[in-house]
């Protein structure tokens, strides 16, 4: 049957008409499936909870107001940081839509729908509306718990802060997502993606040098710290924010009929592998997945060859690095693997840092709660550090061929990313240090660096090597190999964090209780490890 | 009048300008131009990585050329224009997992505004053996089954030109028997069709071959089994060795 296209545009209604029908009756067919009294259920555990860990949160914090000091220091710049952190959501944001995110479709959708004659930014309208709702909705949710966090130590009233913090947090995962959609719809070439970003996070950096609030993402931080200054401010500036916010978000969803289709298609394919491996907990195809989706390849060319150079020059690399034994060989590989990391895995594992230093700092002031994000900034960085681990089990084979025994191998393969995991507490120190950290805590991060980087990452590889099959047929013993790994992390960066700090409030030497923890947390680290080396030596083909 | 005849008759259904596509550093397909008519049935041979797939995703307007252009019956591939008039069946079926085959060929066929699909689903599943399985789940097909009901999407819609990938994959002696008929029927009613193969009895029947080695067009003429031949290298030779003499 021979097209005739000359009338299509008569023919979109009835495409539409279809397309409709085609989502209405695969919800049908989904509602079909649904077990009701299993999803009541499951909402009822749910509401329990998310109702006790609030109220348990809620109670953790201790009442300790601000002081004087940092409630100036709030006033004058809050705003202004909150903002750079909405630039940097939203510098994200246009990274991830210059990759060809953030929607992630069906592959029939991209074969079916999106190759027939129909309005794409109409078919694929209703997607982002919902990727914007969810959006919103876990940002409004989060917003709530920092908001929470807020009433407790600064003035105002509790029903502002939790409904500003709300707000604020519902904008800004609207405006990263509306920013993503804008870069993918209208395809923004990957310059003017950096220079966006550059200028948007700049002007930020900006604001909070000047202690001003010019961009529209200061008045988005003006809006969250809106109970503060509220008698002194107009609702201007915040609202003015929030009219930012929703125009990017109407430009994103006007724009999607542009959406590549090429990406469309690879996200697709990645993404239905990474739900699979979410529903089996292989956390290692998820880590290559992910980095698949956001296209974080290593580099071509490394930072720094670390490859041996000729002539008189070879002499004085032999002599720096004299040993061609399995040793050197794996170390040397190891630095190979890291320096040719992307730049954003760099700066996210540098964040990662950071935001552990910044937790931890919030912790010792009295924010408990907060161990469980320098926990896990420490583990997701650690998950980067141990590639390659990784790269070793993925490989058996090429593991059980080495002439050296495959529990050696892993211990090995253990020195290298350990140096970078130090380097990561350093970075954590150093922020917070610049963040005012006090010299006790000082001390007690500096003590905790090595044991926490040994522990980080002897969790991390035992997180990735896991089998995901080992446990199918039993579920919560699944659930417990895959969260036994982040327990640990969690009690050996929180435990000696809480008992220094316990120390200092009762007169004694924080650095001294924290030393004597982390030769327990040392203890647990070589026991992981060599749990570790033992179970990848006892999985390879051949014995060694 | 022959197929090569009408086509250089009418304007062309594919009109590659200069086409080329990289990935990265790689050269996907170089600067092609090439002109395809109603009534065509071309054979695309060439070995694994010779630009076949590209090719056909590009005109299906899946993947968006680096350099050149590719237009159908006039206008852009990948316009709303291209799409109404292109069927594309790719190298590996795609279906939606909670919808049965019936379902899927309602959607399509409304989509492409066919509303004459109840009256023709059943001539498109009984030839190719589905007709028990339309109300049948995708996950419940074999391979062999998943391949035909992919044809029979490709087939349940208008089409003014038609890109099958490797579409004899996984099927019976039947049922290519069938699927040739198909291709065949659909370039006597003067549509252009594009198929790309490793299989030699393509050739036989086909009215063009164009073969591509790494890229580049390297054969573009009558589907002649020594003149192909002498085109490709002594490793894709291989691929068009066998071809019957076409009788």
């Amino acid at each position: 049957m021979i097209a005739d296209a000359s009338g299509w545009g008569a023919n979109q209604a009835s495409s539409l008409q279809a397309l409709r029908d085609l989502r209405s009756a695969r919800r049908r067919h989904y509602a079909a499936q649904v077990d009701w009294i299993e999803a009541g259920y499951r909402l009822y555990l749910g509401v329990i909870f998310g109702g006790w860990a609030l109220a348990l949160i809620s109670g953790a914090l201790a009442d300790v107001r601000v002081d004087g000091h940092a409630l100036e220091q709030i006033h004058q710049r809050g705003a202004a940081a909150l903002g750079l952190l909405v630039a940097v959501a939203v510098a994200a944001g246009l990274r991830s839509g210059g990759r060809g995110g953030p929607l992630v479709l069906e592959a029939p959708d991209v074969q079916h729908v999106l190759l027939a004659p129909v309005d794409r930014g109409a078919a694929l309208r209703g997607l982002a509306v919902r990727r914007l709702r969810t959006a919103g909705f876990l940002g409004l949710v989060l917003g709530l718990i920092a908001g929470i966090f807020a009433f407790r130590r600064l003035p105002g009233r509790p029903a502002e802060w939790l409904l500003c913090g709300g707000v604020f947090g519902g904008a800004v995962a609207v405006s990263a997502l509306a920013s993503a959609l804008i870069a993918s719809g209208r395809r923004l070439h990957r310059v003017v993606i950096w220079v966006l970003a550059a200028l948007i996070v700049g002007w930020s950096v900006a604001d909070f040098v000047g202690q001003r609030v010019t961009s529209p993402a200061s008045m988005l931080g003006a809006l969250a710290l809106w109970p503060l200054h509220r008698a002194n401010e107009s609702f201007v500036l915040p609202a003015a924010g929030l009219l930012v916010v929703t125009v990017a978000a109407v430009l994103g969803l006007t724009g999607l009929a542009g959406t590549s289709l090429e990406a469309a298609r690879r996200r697709a394919g990645l993404a239905a592998q990474l739900r699979f491996a979410v529903t089996t907990q292989d956390l290692r195809a998820i880590i290559l997945l992910r980095r698949q989706l956001a296209s974080e390849i290593p580099r071509r060319r490394p930072w720094l060859a670390l490859a041996p150079p000729d002539g008189a020059r070879r002499r004085r690399w032999r002599r720096l690095a004299p040993s061609d034994g399995p040793r050197n060989a794996i170390w040397q590989r190891d630095w190979q693997s890291f320096l040719r990391w992307p730049l954003v895995r760099v700066l996210r594992v540098g964040a990662l840092g950071a935001l552990a230093g910044l937790s931890l700092l919030a912790v010792w002031r009295g924010t408990t709660p907060l161990v469980l994000v320098a926990a896990f900034a420490l583990m997701v960085a650690a998950f980067d550090a141990v590639e390659p681990i990784g790269q070793e089990v993925d490989h058996p084979t090429l593991l059980a061929l080495l002439p050296v025994g495959a529990g050696q191998v892993i211990r090995q393969h253990l020195r290298a990313p350990t140096t970078v995991m130090a380097g990561v507490g350093l970075i954590a120190t150093a922020t917070a240090i610049v963040a005012g950290a006090p010299a006790g805590l000082i001390g007690v991060i500096l003590v905790m660096t090595v044991p926490t980087a040994l522990l980080s990452l002897s969790c991390a590889a035992l997180s990735v090597t896991n089998d995901p099959f080992a446990y199918v047929l039993a579920p919560e013993l699944g659930y417990f190999q895959t969260g036994f790994p982040v327990a640990l992390v969690v009690i050996g960066v929180g435990g000696p964090v809480l008992l220094a700090r316990q120390a200092a409030r009762h007169g004694a030497s924080a650095v001294g209780a924290a030393v004597a923890c982390e030769l327990a947390v040392f203890a647990i680290s070589l026991a992981v490890m060599a749990y570790l080396a033992y179970r990848i030596a006892a999985r390879v083909p051949v014995r060694s | 009048m022959t197929a090569t005849d009408r086509a250089a008759a009418d304007p062309p259904v594919l009109a590659a300008d200069g086409l080329r596509r990289e990935y990265d550093d790689l050269l996907a397909l170089a600067p092609l131009d090439l002109a395809v008519g109603p009534g065509e049935l071309v054979a695309l041979v060439g070995s694994n990585g010779a630009g076949k797939t590209t090719l056909l995703t590009v005109a299906a307007g899946l993947v968006e050329p680096s350099h050149g252009t590719i237009h159908i019956c006039g206008a852009l591939a990948g316009s709303l224009e291209a799409r109404a008039r292109t069927s594309y069946i790719p190298d590996t079926p795609v279906f939606y997992q909670d919808l049965s085959l019936n379902e899927h060929l309602e959607y399509i066929a409304r989509l492409h505004a066919a509303e004459d699909w109840r009256d023709r689903a059943p001539h498109l599943l009984e030839p190719l053996g589905l007709q028990q399985w339309g109300d049948k789940l995708p996950n419940q097909f074999s391979r062999g089954m998943r391949q035909k009901a992919s044809i029979a999407l490709g087939f349940i819609r208008p089409f003014s030109l038609l890109l099958a990938d490797e579409p004899f994959d996984g099927l019976d002696p039947p049922s290519r028997t069938v699927l040739v008929e198909m291709l065949r029927a659909a370039a006597a009613e003067g549509a252009a069709v594009i198929v790309s193969t490793h299989r030699t009895e393509v050739a036989d029947f086909s009215s063009r071959c164009i073969a591509l080695h790494d890229g580049q067009l390297v054969y573009d003429g009558p589907p002649d089994r020594s003149i192909i031949a002498g085109h490709l290298p002594p490793q894709d030779g291989l691929l068009v060795a066998d071809v019957p003499e076409s009788g």
